[in-house]
This record gives C-alpha cells, sequence and structure tokens, in this order.
C-alpha cells in the first residue's frame, strides 16, 4: 500500500453558506490560536485530553478512509497520511523515530506553542484509537523550540517512563532502560 | 689719298647693302660644296682683322683710340665654301621661325634658283634680332661673318692648303662662342707637357733624384698643412696585401674535429705517441700555474683500501674512503686556541695536568672511569642496564638501575599501575525493522511492562 497522500480539494469554501467543509469531513472552524489556547489553558486537563482525543480520532477517521485497511500500512504511509491530516487541521508537522522497539512520534512548528503539548499528545492518542484500535499513552519524552517528542507508550510503560523522567533522568536513558529493560 | 677715301667708302657701302641682306639667306650657301672639302672654320674665327698690307696703325684716322695690337699671327682667312659647313637640316631648324609674323620667305631652293649667280652677296630681307623669336641667332651671326670679307680678303686655298688647316670641329657642342677677338688673343695653346690644374695626380718622375726631391717637397708641404681636427686621420686602414714567398702560407684554422678525433685515438690507444703534423704545428706552450699546487693525494693514514692507481692523472674524481674512516681524526690534531683556555681551566679544576685525556668523539659513549672521584660528585654516569618495560603497547616506563657507586642516583617517577577498564560502552541493538506502522505500535506498547 502506497497511496500517496493528496491534498487537493481537501477544503471547500463555501461563501455563501458561510461554511468551511473538509473533504470526506464535517464543517472545520477557522479560529485564532490564542484564542483557543486561551480555552484550553482554562479548561481542565481531562477536558483538554478529551478536546484532544477527539480530534485524532477525527483524523485517525480520515486517515482510515483513505487508507483503508491502515493495520496494514506501513511506517512511512501512516507517517504520510496521519501527517497529513494533522498539517490541514493547522497543528503542525508530524515525525516518527523508532528508537529500537519504541516509537517516538514528533511534531515540529506547532502554532500552538508548549502549553498545547497535553492537547497534541491527546490527539495522537485518539489517532491511535481510532485508526489502530489501540489504547495509548503519549509521554512527551523532550521539547525545545521547535519540537516536541512523545513516546507512544502502554501505559505500564508510561507510567515507568513518566517516573523516571520525573527523576531527572534523560529521555535517553528512559528509552534506554525501557529497551533493556524489556529485552530482559 | 683720295683713292684711298674711294675705297673706304666703297667698303662702306657695300658693307652697308650686306648689312641690308636678309641674313636667313647668308647661310645658303652653294649646296654642292662638300662640307669635307671645307670645314666650317669660320665660326671659330675671330672678327676681322684689316690684312697689314692695306691697313697699318698709322693710316687709320681713328687716332683717338690706340691700334689694336697685332697678332702675331694671321689666322687663315675662312673660304667662302666655309659657311656652307653648317648642316643644312640645322639652318632649317635654327632659321625657320616658328611663328613667322611676315610671310616666310621662298624657300632656299627657289632662292638658289633665283639668285643662284648672286650667290650669298644679294639675299632677300634681312633679319634683324628681333625677328628671330626662336632666340637662336648666334650661328646666323656667325655664318654672316664671311659675308663682311672683302673680296681683297679671300685667299684663295687649294685643297692640299685647306687639308694641312687644323680640322675644325663640326659638332654644335663642341663650338666655342668665347669673342676671342675682342682681344685679338687667341687663347694659347694648352702645353701638352703641364697637367691640367684639375689634376690631382702629378706626372711621374723621371729620374730617382727627381722622385725623391718630389718626396721632400710633398713631405715639406703636409708638414705645413694645416689637419682639421674633426677629421682625425684613421688609426688603421687597409693594408696593401703583401705577397708572401713562395713556399710559406699563414697556419690553417685547427680542424676541431680532427683534434678531437686525434683525442679520442689517443685515450683509446690508438696512436697514442705519434701526434698529427697538425697538431705540432698548433702546440702551444701553456704558462706555469702561478697559484698553490692542488693535489689530491692520499694521506698514508687513510691508505689501507688502495685508491684506484690506474686512473688517468687527468681524472679528478676520486673514490672516497668507506666507512671505516667515519669519525677518525689524526692523534697530533691540536685543539683550537680560542678552545686553549678552556682547556686548561678544566684540566685545572679536574687536577689532572700532567696527563691530558684524549678527546673522544661525540659519536662514542664517555669512558667510563675507573677511579671513583674524591669529590665525592659522581657526573651523571651512563646506566648499567636500561631495559624497557611497558603495560601496555602506548605507555612505556623506563627504569633505571644506578650504578652501586654513586651517591646519588636519579629518581624517575612512573604513573602507577592502573589495570584496563571500560572507558564508554556502545550498545547497538538490532531490532528489527518492523514491515507496518501496527507493528512497531505493538512493541512500543509492549515497553515496560513486566
Amino acid at each position: 500500500m502506497s497511496l500517496n497522500f493528496d491534498p487537493s480539494y481537501a477544503l471547500e469554501f463555501d461563501f455563501g453558506r458561510g461554511q468551511i467543509r473538509m473533504a470526506n469531513a464535517s464543517e472545520r472552524v477557522v479560529v485564532p490560536c490564542d484564542a483557543l489556547l486561551a480555552l484550553c489553558q482554562g479548561a481542565s486537563e481531562d477536558a483538554v485530553r478529551d478536546f484532544g482525543r477527539r480530534l485524532g480520532t477525527e483524523a485517525g477517521r480520515v486517515m482510515n478512509d483513505r487508507l483503508g485497511e491502515a493495520w496494514q500500512a506501513s511506517l512511512e504511509t501512516v507517517l504520510e497520511h496521519l501527517g497529513g491530516e494533522l498539517a490541514l487541521m493547522g497543528l503542525g508537522s508530524l515525525g516518527l523515530e523508532r528508537w529500537g522497539h519504541a516509537l517516538v512520534l514528533s511534531i515540529s512548528h506547532s502554532p500552538l506553542g508548549s502549553t498545547s503539548d497535553l492537547l497534541l499528545g491527546s490527539v495522537l492518542e485518539g489517532a491511535m484509537q481510532r485508526s489502530f484500535g489501540r489504547d495509548t499513552v503519549a509521554i512527551k519524552l523532550m521539547r525545545d523550540d521547535q519540537k516536541v517528542r512523545f513516546l507512544m507508550a502502554g501505559h505500564a510503560g508510561a507510567r515507568k517512563a513518566g517516573d523516571w523522567l520525573a527523576e531527572g533522568v534523560a529521555w535517553g536513558d528512559v528509552l534506554s532502560r525501557l529497551a533493556s529493560r524489556g529485552a530482559s | 689719298m683720295n683713292q684711298e677715301i674711294n675705297k673706304l667708302q666703297e667698303l662702306l657701302a657695300r658693307v652697308q647693302r650686306n648689312a641690308a641682306l636678309p641674313r636667313t639667306l647668308v647661310s645658303a650657301r652653294e649646296p654642292s660644296a662638300p662640307l669635307h672639302v671645307a670645314p666650317p672654320v669660320a665660326f671659330a674665327t675671330p672678327a676681322y682683322v684689316p690684312p697689314k698690307a692695306e691697313f697699318t696703325a698709322d693710316e687709320v684716322f681713328f687716332e683717338s683710340e690706340p691700334p689694336p695690337p697685332a697678332p702675331d699671327y694671321v689666322l687663315p682667312e675662312p673660304a667662302v665654301q666655309a659657311s656652307a659647313s653648317l648642316d643644312a637640316s640645322v639652318d632649317e631648324l635654327l632659321l625657320e621661325d616658328p611663328f613667322p609674323s611676315v610671310p616666310p620667305g621662298p624657300s632656299y631652293n627657289e632662292v638658289l634658283e633665283d639668285r643662284a649667280p648672286h650667290a650669298a652677296a644679294s639675299s632677300s630681307r634681312p633679319l634683324d634680332h628681333e625677328d628671330d623669336v626662336s632666340g637662336v641667332v648666334a650661328i646666323s651671326e656667325f655664318a654672316e661673318e664671311p659675308e663682311e670679307l672683302l673680296e681683297d680678303d679671300i685667299v684663295e686655298m687649294t685643297a692640299s692648303e685647306a687639308a694641312a688647316l687644323p680640322i675644325a670641329n663640326h659638332a654644335l657642342d663642341e663650338l666655342s662662342f668665347d669673342d676671342v677677338g675682342m682681344d685679338h688673343q687667341p687663347a694659347a695653346p694648352a702645353s701638352d707637357d703641364e697637367p691640367p690644374a684639375s689634376s690631382s695626380r702629378s706626372k711621374i718622375a723621371g729620374t730617382m733624384d727627381e722622385a725623391l726631391a718630389r718626396a721632400a717637397e710633398q713631405i715639406q708641404l703636409e708638414e705645413g698643412r694645416e689637419v682639421p681636427l674633426k677629421t682625425p686621420p684613421p688609426e688603421s686602414g687597409p693594408q696593401a696585401a703583401v705577397a708572401l714567398p713562395t713556399g710559406m702560407h699563414a697556419p690553417l684554422s685547427p680542424d676541431i674535429e680532427e683534434l678531437l678525433e686525434a683525442d679520442i685515438l689517443q685515450t683509446a690507444g690508438v696512436r697514442a705517441a705519434v701526434p698529427t703534423a697538425e697538431q705540432l704545428g698548433q702546440t702551444i706552450d701553456l704558462e706555469e700555474p702561478r697559484g698553490p699546487s692542488l693535489e689530491l693525494d692520499q694521506r698514508a693514514a687513510f691508505g689501507s683500501e688502495p685508491l684506484q692507481e690506474d686512473l688517468p692523472t687527468e681524472e679528478l674524481e676520486v673514490t672516497l674512503p668507506g666507512r671505516e674512516f667515519g669519525g677518525g681524526y689524526q692523534e697530533d690534531l691540536m685543539p683550537p686556541p680560542e678552545a686553549r683556555q678552556d682547556l686548561d681551566a678544566h684540566r685545572q679544576r679536574v687536577g689532572d695536568d700532567s696527563i691530558p685525556p684524549p678527546p673522544e668523539s661525540l659519536a662514542q659513549y664517555p669512558s667510563p672511569q675507573s677511579a671513583v672521584q674524591s669529590s665525592g660528585f659522581a657526573p651523571v654516569a651512563a646506566p648499567s642496564s636500561v631495559t624497557t618495560d611497558s603495560y601496555s603497547e602506548s605507555v612505556s616506563t623506563v627504569t633505571i638501575d644506578a650504578p652501586p657507586n654513586t651517591e646519588f642516583a636519579p629518581e624517575l617517577l612512573a604513573r602507577p599501575d592502573i589495570g584496563p577498564s571500560p572507558v564508554a560502552k556502545f550498545i547497538r541493538t538490532e531490532a528489527p525493522r518492523p514491515k507496518t506502522f501496527m507493528e512497531l505500535l505493538d512493541s512500543s506498547l509492549a515497553l515496560g511492562s513486566d
């Protein structure tokens, strides 16, 4: 399966009705980033997490509609299509890293900034849930000016990694420990 | 007297009548007269001079003027036929008016036919200088001279007498237009004995005395002559080739190829002792060298290995001695004078002035001192044994065993023995690349789970 992502006519602006529609999706609303951030900052963590999951679920659904059988899709294909859907939402550029057995997804150039990392992680969790039917936890490993890295792990691994990160273990060592512990 | 006056008047009238004659016909003489018989001597003759028989200086009534000097000789009177010596064609060219202002007169033939009995005395109209636009009137004027002669002046000459006369020039360009009759002094004939004034060559001396006299005069003239300053005398000039006596000739230039060939043959042993004749004739004796003689001589001290003796003496390549001579020196060498003071000070400090130690080469180890120094100061002596030990390939330590008789042994510090320990650890996990995203996601979810 090597279907390329084609963003042509992905968005449809209906000026007569004042609506913006996305192909094979419902209506969209273009809102300012700072307004969205202010909303997220005022809302509870669960509300933001739920909001993000809903965004990811929608992206996963569209990707599944495009790919048909997403569970057979390769790394590149999933990255291309899921990244395309997130780019259409304006959330940033999706990246994929493989550290041994660990799957690391990164989002760079996000207009939401560092205050939206919970939101972005929740988007990724909703996409994995919707596309592949797996409950995943996105653990933020690091953050810099341009990029934020999330470790896609299960609940057990996410808890350990969270603890090590809270202890000050470097995110590389966290990955190494997860890999060594998992290997042993 | 009256008779003479009448005669003169008659002569004057005749002269005037002749002057009124046309000059174009003056030269028209009898064409039958041969030119070669009567040469045109009339052109060179001076003006008319009355003969002595008729006129004398006393008889001339022009007493106010002195009589002209009588010529010493009487030129031969020109014959009537002399005027006919002019070339008819030349006369036509000279006398014809290219731009006649008046109708031309009758031609020569007509005049001759009409006035043949009158001869040249009564001719056509006169011709003045103004009428002659061509400007050439000299010939006609000279040709007119004979017409002014009197009948008494005409001297009849026979053919033999005419032949005896000097041959006149026929060419127009050789005609002399000088007024020789003004002074009635004909040009003196040039002397054949004297060279012309423009000639730079002197006559050849007839006798030896004359030649010597002329040479002396020439020397005197040259001594008195001032030499121009801007023209220095030539330092050298072409010299007359002196013919060598028979059997002698200048030496020829040496042939380089022959000389080289002779040298090659001599070196190769062919005709080594027989130089060629050309070489014998061109041998040059070189001067003895004035500088110090340079000889590459092998010293007897280095004479263990014989050199190549078969080399010729002119060969400057000498085989250098072998390596066994490296570092050698002569025992009789003396230290330089500037180092003698330092050497004496050193000997005084050491206290061994009697026996000077032999110098040692820098390439050799110093010889161990047999006796222990009494001062207690032991110089740094060479260790008896030097060993090299290393714990690894990159780290080496040197252990020196000090000699037993030294009081101050050098202290060398070595790094402690450190066993090999891991400095860095590189772990490379060979995780198989998942084919699908689902596999990677599942493996990642499995991390951290017991």
